[in-house]
């Protein structure tokens, strides 16, 4: 059910050579590049197909690496860097903020599917924090005020490419 | 040429328009390590290196040189030479400056290994959370390779064949371990390896294999363009060049910093040309240095403290990452290590016992100290436990937890102290 047709999956696996050792590689591409943002099985299967390993090899690795979903996630997933650098300066007033502006507690997408957060570690943006991260974009220095915005110009659709 | 208190490896990132442009890098002395080089003797190469006291900038600080050395004596029918660079560690964004913004000088010291050690496959490992960078690194690998500088017969030389391949990670802060790391390449789940064997010896694909960071490698051409002598100089005799840190937390100017081993820490905290003191208005209490796995240390102890690996080493602390992270005093020590010993459970591979449910006690136990509701007797389990996954683990990770804990408790006893409620009544033996 993935938005992704074979051909672009079967793309991003040749560009990357159908090389086992890229497999991780795959695997993002494909995971960022599909609207529901997760390897479901189907995808899972063409992969072990093309890469030649047992579909149990790619689940092993699926449910090993934090980045790679196995389940459908929201239009949106804010990543609140959770490391003591961004938790200490304001960090930890973000999950509170976004349950506040989201009525959803972490890890559960909004009713409409556009929105889910939850904690993550370090993203390497520490001189930035308190952090928010979609996907590869850092909205970084948040304030309150800056949250709000946030999710309003999502909302507006301010963020297509994300 | 280049003199204490210059930029060295951030010289070229503010100069150049197009990082990954292989004739704006020549023209600031972009691959001169590399053409000098191919001029000289391996053995002088391993020389220099040796002189120089490069320690290995990805934390571990082990001297580049005999690392090296290492390598060149191992035997097998090929060699990979592997870029760490899945910087994890919580305070740390030093490998993304040079990763995004001069990568031909990571590609350039990787491939002055590629012809010391006659390697055919480089690798690159980069962490998912950089995965826009990992684009832009293509582009100066592929520039590169246009250029003569990978491929085939490189700079004209025949049988000079090196590649270098970049490997994703997608976010396990335990693939920044060595053995993990490889594991990872090699298509499998990045749990760590049990060393022996070392990794020089039996590597990827049980092959001989160098192991370095993003900033090591970088550290390269500066030494082979300038000679061993001058890069040494540039730092102290016991480590040798400069040092990229990286300055969050509590500190007015957060950022990334280049310094002289050697500078005096007071400078890096409170002039203006680095952290420019405290950001709130409250004075600083604590530093964590070197990332969530380095010790912690006391503001007020620190004063003639000089920042370099020996300057640290004796005050038990450490350069590791370069990750400075500076709290104030409205933080307390036990509320900031409950958050460092959650990450530490969040990200234990689970592969050995010690490790996977020590750190699991660990939290419990410091989050009964910070909700005051420990008991006679927990300081002592928390000290036992702490040693027992020291001394058990099988990894770096695991090896490394007790730093921050150990360094809090030994500055800030009352701080734990008031976290025991002296009228419960004692839990009788213990559970370990
Ligand atoms: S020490 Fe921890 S992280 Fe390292 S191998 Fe053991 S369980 Fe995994
Ligand atoms: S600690 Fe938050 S990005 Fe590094």
């Amino acid at each position: 059910m993935s938005s992704l047709s074979l051909s672009e999956k079967e793309a991003i696996i040749l560009e990357n050579d159908s090389d086992p050792q890229r497999i991780l590689n795959m695997l993002i591409a494909i995971q960022y590049a599909s609207e529901e943002g997760y390897i479901d099985e189907e995808t899972a299967k063409l992969v072990a197909d093309r890469l030649h390993l047992s579909q149990a090899r790619v689940y092993e690795i699926l449910s090993f690496y934090a980045i790679l979903k196995t389940e459908p996630q929201a239009r949106y997933v804010l990543k609140i860097c959770n490391s003591t650098p961004c938790l200490f300066t304001g960090g930890d007033r973000l999950a509170e903020l976004l349950e506040m502006i989201l009525e959803v507690p972490e890890g559960q997408p909004t009713p409409d599917g556009l929105f889910m957060y939850h904690s993550i570690p370090c993203i390497g943006a520490c001189d930035q924090g308190p952090v928010i991260k979609i996907k590869d974009t850092v909205f970084g220095k948040l304030t309150e005020a800056k949250v709000y915005q946030l999710i309003d110009d999502l909302q507006s659709g301010r963020y297509q490419e994300l | 040429m280049i003199k204490r208190n210059q930029q060295v490896l951030l010289a070229r990132i503010n100069k150049m328009k197009q990082a990954t442009d292989v004739e704006e890098y020549q023209k600031y002395n972009g691959f001169s390590g590399l053409l000098k080089a191919i001029d000289m003797d391996k053995e002088t190469i391993l020389d220099e290196l040796d002189l120089a006291q490069l320690r290995g900038r990805g934390g571990a600080a082990f001297p580049l040189g005999k690392k090296w050395r290492h390598l060149y004596g191992a035997k097998g029918e090929t060699k990979y030479i592997v870029c760490n660079a899945d910087e994890g560690e919580p305070g740390t964004f030093k490998d993304k400056a040079l990763l995004e913004h001069d990568p031909l000088s990571v590609i350039e010291g990787m491939v002055i290994a590629g012809y010391l050690f006659s390697a055919k496959a480089g690798y690159i490992y980069m962490r998912g959370e950089y995965r826009r960078i990992q684009k832009v690194f293509q582009e100066a690998l592929d520039n590169a390779e246009k250029a003569g500088f990978l491929g085939e017969n490189i700079l004209g030389i025949k049988g000079f064949n090196y590649k270098i391949t970049i490997i994703s990670g997608a976010g396990a802060y335990v693939c920044g371990e060595n053995s993990a790391l490889l594991n990872s390449i090699e298509g499998k789940t990045g749990r760590p390896r049990v060393k022996p064997p070392h990794l020089a010896d039996v590597g990827l694909y049980l092959q001989p294999t160098l192991v370095n960071n993003v900033e090591s490698f970088a550290g390269i051409p500066v030494i082979l363009r300038e000679g061993g002598q001058a890069f040494l100089d540039l730092g102290t005799k016991d480590g040798g060049g400069t040092k990229l840190i990286c300055l969050s937390g509590h500190i007015k100017n957060r950022g990334l910093y280049e310094v002289n081993l050697g500078t005096p820490l007071q400078e890096i905290l409170y002039s203006e040309e680095y952290g420019g003191g405290s950001s709130t208005g409250h004075p600083l209490k604590f530093i964590h240095f070197g990332g969530q796995s380095g010790p912690i240390g006391a503001v007020q102890n620190l004063d003639a403290c000089i920042y370099s690996y020996k300057g640290l080493w004796d005050k038990d602390l450490s350069v590791g990452s370069g990750a400075i992270v500076v709290m104030d005093d409205q933080v307390s020590v036990v509320d900031y290590l409950v958050q460092v010993a959650a990450f530490f459970a969040h990200e234990s591979c689970g592969k050995c016992t010690p490790c996977r449910l020590g750190t699991t006690r660990i939290l419990e136990l410091l989050k009964k100290f910070n909700t005051q509701t420990a008991v006679t007797g927990d300081l002592e389990r928390l000290e036992k436990m702490l040693m027992h996954v020291t001394n058990l683990s099988a990894c770096g990770l695991g090896q490394s937890v007790a730093n921050p804990m150990k360094s809090g408790l030994a500055y800030f006893p009352e701080e734990f102290e008031a976290g025991i409620r002296e009228t419960a009544v004692s839990v009788k033996g213990g559970l370990w």
